[in-house]
């Protein structure tokens, strides 16, 4: 076994006081976080069919992002993008109609949870392949529309793909403005980082000249601003890649959590949701409830639709 | 006789290979401690350790990579790809070395790589979930490509496959893996060579030629047809590549007709090079053309539509019908 330099997930103590945020993060945070307890329930529920994963736990990322990424700049995306696409484009509905396979669905059902495209907004669920495809559209952002960029999720496991290379090493060499988000949850399915990642994230792009930060907060007011001057150097050619330590709240994708107990109960701890809760009750209440009413709603009405119909290549 | 799934008897199959040969080595994405996506390699991290059953990274490509490295060095890794739609990744390492290094270096190097891959549709599952990629292994010489229907061949052709000095691309139909049935696990006496199709019906009027997930489907259209009075032939023909002519032709010239089924797209498919094979060897004893059924020629469908996808009854009969009105 090499040793591995990646440090263990963070040990379970408090984290710090949570900033009061402005009104539309926070219902963008709970919105995405009903979105997907609800997405669990239809498909404990037998409603849904294949898979999905969830990002519980993970929501602040793209929505400390939001404002930070403009029309003119690409998405890509992941398998467990929902939150990525809400942050985008807040369009509960046409997502669970995807989902769903219901009529105004983003996709015409076609894509489901893991295969979006609207707009500059583009998901895959194979794992690294995205990064290249990323990479050819930030060159061509580059030459004819400077000062947009391309943004690509990836998980912390993703980084054993060699494609992720590939595309690192031309973003370098061509100085593309290639935004790399990493979700590191410690996690790949049932394989810790320990176990699958040597060195590190940081080490990694340091390789190629490529610059890092670490964003270890769940709190959007004090990631947001930090973004904003890494975010404008790769609009200015400058490949980055920010890595998110996070902590993934539910299974893999539905049922299939291997993780020890403590192990749950420790990402818990960071969980931004009961921690606001808990900081900022006046705040929390009447926006946690009317985000549950909003999905509700939206399960309600999606539910309702007839199937999504499309012809195809049309 | 013990009934067992097909997950479980592949499970036991390599567990007995493990056992028996302290050079079997079990590899690929959370494989170890979850026992895989679906728990075919379960248990086997507990019992033989984490030096021969080996989680890996998110590495497709390495992990074939390694593999070949390992066979070179005496050892007979068995690499679990954890769906269909991941084994691109993994393309490269399969077609440029394993496929290929026994015959650049004379047959001096063996690779004896067992490349798993749960495959096919119906499911409910995502497009890269649903895929039925034979066809880019069966065309690439090099390669033995097999792929069982049934829990007690599962449990056999797993073992040969890793007994085997070739490279064997292993599919399993995931949708068969939940089926269950009576398995043999006393010995190998009665196991067919690995090479070999199976005729898993007698019938005089016409043959289906199907594996894998297939053949469930065409022993229901086998029965639903002798209610109208037709006796359908139906093979198994579990190897791909190589092919069991013999048998396939055995049978095609006694019943005169031939349908060929598989869930990967008609067009350019595995069906497409056994409707050649049969018609070249069988002409004169054909009364109809040989006529395919299979997925159109679209990316996989969403779960809602794979039903339209997929070949069902319905569809294999039509194509019984018109071998029938030629
Ligand atoms: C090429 C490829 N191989 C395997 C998979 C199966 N798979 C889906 S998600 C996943 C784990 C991904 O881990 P990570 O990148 O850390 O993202 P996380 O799920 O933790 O968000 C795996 C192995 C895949 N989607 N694509
Ligand atoms: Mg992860």
């Amino acid at each position: 076994m090499t040793e591995t330099l990646t440090p263990a997930p963070a040990p379970a103590t408090r984290p710090a006081r949570l900033s009061r945020l402005a009104d539309d993060d926070l219902a963008l945070l709970l919105l995405i976080r009903h979105f997907e307890r609800e997405l669990l329930r239809l498909y404990g529920a037998g409603e849904l069919n294949g898979t999905t994963h969830t990002c519980l736990g993970q929501e602040h990322v793209p929505v400390a992002l939001r404002p930070l990424l403009g029309p003119g700049d690409f998405v890509f995306s992941n398998h467990r993008g929902h939150g990525h696409y809400l942050a985008r484009f807040g369009d509960a509905h046409g997502l669970l109609a995807e989902i769903m396979g219901r009529e105004g669905a983003v996709c015409a059902g076609v894509g489901g949870s893991q295969h979006l495209h609207r707009d500059r907004y583009l998901s895959t669920g194979v794992q690294g392949e995205s990064l290249p495809v990323a990479a050819g559209v930030a060159l061509h952002l580059r030459r004819t529309e400077p000062g947009a960029l391309a943004c690509v999720y990836i998980g912390d496991g993703t980084w054993g793909e060699g494609a992720v290379y590939e595309a690192l090493n031309l973003a370098a060499l061509w100085d593309l403005p290639l935004l790399v988000v990493v979700e590191n949850n410690g996690i790949a399915q049932s394989t810790p980082t320990g176990a699958q990642l040597a060195g590190t994230v940081a080490g990694r792009a340091a390789a190629f000249g490529i610059g890092h930060h670490l964003v270890a907060s769940a709190d959007v007011n004090e990631i947001r601003p930090a973004l904003e001057p890494l975010v404008a150097r790769v609009r200015r050619g400058r490949p980055m890649v920010v890595e998110f330590r996070v902590h993934r709240l539910g299974p893999h994708s539905k049922g299939d959590d291997t993780r020890p107990p403590e192990a749950v109960r420790a990402a818990r701890e960071h969980d931004w949701y009961a921690r606001y809760a808990h900081d900022h009750p006046d705040h929390f209440q009447p926006l946690d409830a009317r985000a549950r009413a909003l999905v509700e709603d939206v399960v309600a009405e999606v539910s309702a639709r007839p199937p999504s119909r499309w012809s195809p290549c049309a | 006789m013990t009934t067992l799934t097909m997950a479980k008897a592949l499970n036991e199959g390599m567990r007995k290979a493990m056992e028996d040969d302290p050079k079997v080595l079990v590899m690929g994405e959370d494989v170890g401690k979850l026992g895989g996506v679906f728990r075919v390699t379960d248990g086997l991290q507990k019992d033989f350790g984490e030096q021969r059953v080996i989680d890996t990274p998110l590495a497709e490509s390495g992990i074939i990579g390694t593999a070949i490295g390992l066979a070179l060095r005496g050892y007979r890794p068995v690499c679990e790809i954890q769906f269909d739609g991941f084994v691109f990744p993994a393309a490269d390492q399969i077609i440029t070395q394993l496929a290929k290094m026994p015959m650049r270096s004379l047959g001096k190097l063996r690779l004896p790589v067992v490349v798993r891959i749960p495959c096919g549709g119906g499911i409910g599952a995502v497009e890269h979930h649903s895929e039925s990629p034979e066809a880019y292994f069966t065309h690439t010489a090099g390669l033995r490509v097999v792929t069982c229907s049934n829990p007690a061949d599962a449990y056999a052709m797993i073992q040969q496959a890793i007994r085997c000095d070739d490279p064997v691309v292993f599919f399993e139909p995931k949708r068969r893996y939940w089926d269950k049935a009576e398995v043999d696990t006393s010995g190998s006496a009665d196991w067919l060579p690995l090479d070999r199709a199976r005729v898993v019906r007698s019938g005089a009027d016409a043959t289906l030629l199907a594996y894998g997930p297939m053949v469930k489907t065409c022993l229901e259209v086998a029965a639903a047809a002798q209610e109208d009075g037709r006796s359908l032939e139906v093979v198994d023909l579990r190897s791909l590549n190589p092919l069991d002519l013999p048998a396939v032709v055995e049978s095609v010239r006694r019943t005169g007709r031939c349908v060929v089924v598989h869930e990967a797209p008609v067009f350019s498919g595995y069906g497409a090079e056994l409707a050649a094979r049969v018609t070249e060897e069988c002409f004169y004893h054909l009364e109809a053309p040989v006529l395919r059924v299979g997925g159109p020629s679209t990316p996989y469908p969403p779960s809602r539509l794979e039903d339209h996808y997929l070949p069902d009854l319905d569809r294999v009969l039509d194509a019984v019908d018109r071998a029938f009105a030629f």
